[in-house]
């Protein structure tokens, strides 16, 4: 046996078919659920539905995926339920600590940056999270950044994650992005009542197809006011 | 030998046929399982597979269905053919040839009961491998681990038929209670010259045992 | 080539040929795509007069819907229906053949086919394939002596029973016949109460969805109540997603040359 084989984590070790071999103890469950966010000129909405899911059963109809971190940042997340919440407990206690320590609410760069670094921090035992966190930058613009489980960070306009992103990515990458459209403008962004339409009809279709989400939907709309939630009803089969 | 294959229905069970003066009780519980999931609460495990034989069936439902219904099909084919009902021997015999000749493919513990003429009441057992013995009493399937001693202990060649019923009764119920794979309701069958007598006792009406 | 021919012409009922190969190529390590398998749930019961089947309308392929509205609730004889969860091809399959055979005998004996004929056909067709056809089925009907429900599983075993269930959302249907059901009941208490066991599957197990499919069998009549409840009719839009005409990007096709223009348009400046 050579070093690396060495010092692989146990469960790498053993053959494919043990590894998943019934009574084994797996660290990580996929809980469903899908989270978006659109950015805008001076404006983002995030969504996220709030069914809590385990393989066909459902834990919980409304259990929350989005977090109001702090006064203008929301951390919408996806996958492994249990790490999403504890990966919020940390960066909420943290952004508290830069608070007190200087003064002044942490920005949405920094709070991004640091959500970037905190993943980073479990890079050989990961948080099991596709995060996508929203707020408004230092110039007002709705600023919208989307994550790897370690820590990979993209600031980009749209982004869906979670069990139904394949069916919601490519519907925004139209809707929003205007993809592969003549005449369009790709670069045009949508006024606040458009986006939050259309982050509407991405999760009433997702939740007629996928069936992991569903139930109820949250969305949070940040903008130079503060940030307004609201919560509508999905379908529940 | 066979194993129960990924998803298949299995009688996780409680089985026994003991012979009395004048005939034959067989029991059984009623359960009937899919991994953890009970999928009959109230299965009979009691099969008749001629007027005066019974089998108690075990292992793979899949399994001792089909077996018990080709021996069905075959006693009522030596029954037109020879004009007199076939023995309980004639009727073992079959099951422990298809038993013994499929036994790599089969999960099957099967015991018969029955009367005829020849020998009276009479109890054969045919556990895994397909190997066949005749024995004064029988018992069988997972729960039967259970009550090895109890049986050993009370049994007595000379019972009376309402002792011989009391008997299967507790020897079952007191399965049921500790094999996790068996239990519902206990169901009887007395076989005689004059018949057969099926009864059962419900989950509720139990023997009176600790339950601690 | 005649002996080719023959040998293709002659292969009745399943082919074995690749299984020997595609165990092979499993051995080594190649992932073998596998048949569809629908989430599901269907449920049968007894009632005063006759038989009540039930099923959602969800199939699934994955996590993704791949069907809002199939049929599980499948036609096997005048007074027989019979609903199928498992691998969809399965039961499609195995629930056509059965129905043929069903209906030759039926010519054959001047007779209406009786149930236990039709779960003895499909008991011994399942169990002689070992569970390899993975069809979980609840078979009801109505005969010369009375009302019958069976259930019959993928390895070929079969249960009796004055209710049951089936499929992924089987334990949440069950506990409502666990809790509501009794002997005898009349017909309108009977659908609904399938009515109410479907839609604790629809709305509790994942695998299931959409709407209710009930089917009441009774001597001499068959109610098939297609869509019987829809509870999860889709909710209108917030706008339209029409593209302006000229939106689609697309290549003007070059006429091909004629070949006199050819000629007389060729290039000869290099």
């Amino acid at each position: 046996m050579n070093f690396a084989e060495m010092h692989q984590p146990e469960f790498a070790q053993a053959p494919a078919t043990e590894r998943h071999s019934h009574g084994r103890w797996e660290p990580y469950v996929d809980n469903g659920g899908t989270s978006l966010a659109i950015a805008g000129s001076d404006y983002v909405v995030v969504a996220s539905d709030a069914r809590q899911s385990n393989g066909y059963i459902i834990n919980s109809r409304y259990s929350p995926k989005a977090f109001q971190l702090t006064n203008n940042v929301i951390l919408a997340t996806s996958g492994y339920a249990a790490d999403a919440k504890r990966l919020v407990e940390v960066l909420e206690q943290n952004s508290q600590m830069y608070f007190h320590k200087h003064e002044k609410p942490m920005s949405t760069t920094a709070t991004a940056q640091m959500l970037s670094n905190t993943l980073y921090g479990r890079r050989f035992f990961p948080y099991y999270v596709f995060p996508i966190l929203a707020g408004l930058d230092t110039e007002g613009r709705g600023a919208v950044f989307a994550y790897d489980p370690v820590g990979n960070m993209e600031r980009v306009v749209y982004r869906a994650f979670g069990s139904a992103a394949a069916l919601v990515q490519p519907f925004l990458d139209s809707a929003v992005g205007f993809k592969n459209q003549r005449n369009a403008d790709a670069t045009r962004l949508l006024d606040r009542e458009q986006a939050l339409k259309i982050a509407i009809d991405a999760f009433t279709g997702a939740a007629e197809r996928d069936i992991h989400t569903g139930d109820w939907l949250d969305i949070y709309i940040v903008d130079g006011n503060g940030v307004q939630h609201q919560k509508r009803e999905l379908k529940h089969d | 030998m066979a194993t129960l294959k990924p998803g298949e229905i299995s009688m996780g069970t409680t089985i026994m046929a003991v012979e009395f003066n004048g005939g034959v009780v067989v029991g059984a519980d009623s359960r009937t399982t899919s991994g953890p999931y009970i999928v009959n609460r109230v299965t009979d495990k009691l099969t008749k597979v001629h007027d005066n034989i019974y089998c108690c069936r075990s292992g793979s439902a899949a399994d001792t269905q089909a077996i018990a219904d080709i021996v069905k099909y075959y006693l009522d084919l030596y029954c037109s053919q020879h004009g007199e009902a076939p023995t309980v021997k004639i009727a073992a015999t079959l099951f422990q040839e298809i038993c013994y000749q499929n036994r790599s493919q089969l999960l099957a513990g099967i015991i018969i009961g029955g009367w005829d003429k020849q020998e009276g009441g009479s109890v054969y057992n045919i556990p895994l491998g397909g190997s066949l013995h005749r024995e004064p009493f029988s018992i069988g399937g997972s729960g039967s681990g259970y009550i090895y001693g109890y049986c050993d202990k009370v049994f007595r060649p000379d019972m009376s038929k309402e002792e011989c019923i009391e008997f299967v009764k507790n020897s079952v119920s007191l399965a049921m209670t500790r094999d996790g794979s068996s239990g519902g309701v206990v169901r009887l069958a007395v076989i005689t010259k004059d018949g057969v007598e099926r009864s059962f006792i419900s989950g509720d009406q139990l023997p009176e045992q600790y339950l601690g | 080539m005649q002996l080719q021919t023959e040998q293709l012409q002659s292969a009745a009922g399943f082919k074995f040929d690749n299984v020997k190969r595609n165990q092979l190529l499993a051995d080594k390590g190649l992932k073998l795509s596998t048949a569809k398998k629908t989430g599901t749930t269907i449920v049968g019961l007894v009632f005063k007069d006759g038989v009540v089947l039930g099923a959602d309308t969800r199939a699934t392929s994955g996590p993704i819907v791949a069907d809002k509205n199939c049929e599980k609730i499948h036609y096997l004889a005048p007074n027989m229906y019979c609903c199928g969860a498992g691998t969809a091809a399965d039961t499609e399959f195995t629930t056509n053949m059965v129905s043929s055979q069903i209906a030759l005998h039926s010519l054959d004996t001047g007779r209406e086919a009786r149930v236990v004929t039709a779960m003895t056909m499909l008991k011994q067709h399942l169990f002689r394939h070992q569970g390899y056809i993975g069809a979980s089925l609840i078979l009801g009907g109505y005969d010369v002596t009375g009302p019958h429900l069976f259930s019959i599983h993928p390895h070929g075993s079969t249960d009796k029973l004055p209710y049951l269930t089936d499929g992924s959302g089987s334990l949440a249907a069950m506990s409502m016949f666990e809790s509501r059901w009794r002997p005898s009941m009349s017909r309108e208490e009977a659908i609904e109460l399938v009515k109410d066991a479907i839609e604790a599957g629809i709305f509790n197990d994942m695998g299931s969805g959409s709407n209710v499919d009930v089917c009441v069998i009774t001597q001499g009549n068959v109610e098939y109540l297609r869509g019987y409840s829809r509870p999860n009719q889709r909710v209108e839009k917030e706008q339209s997603y029409t593209f302006a005409r000229g939106t689609t990007e697309y290549y003007v096709p070059r006429a091909a040359p004629q070949p006199a223009e050819v000629a007389s348009a060729m290039d000869t400046s290099a």
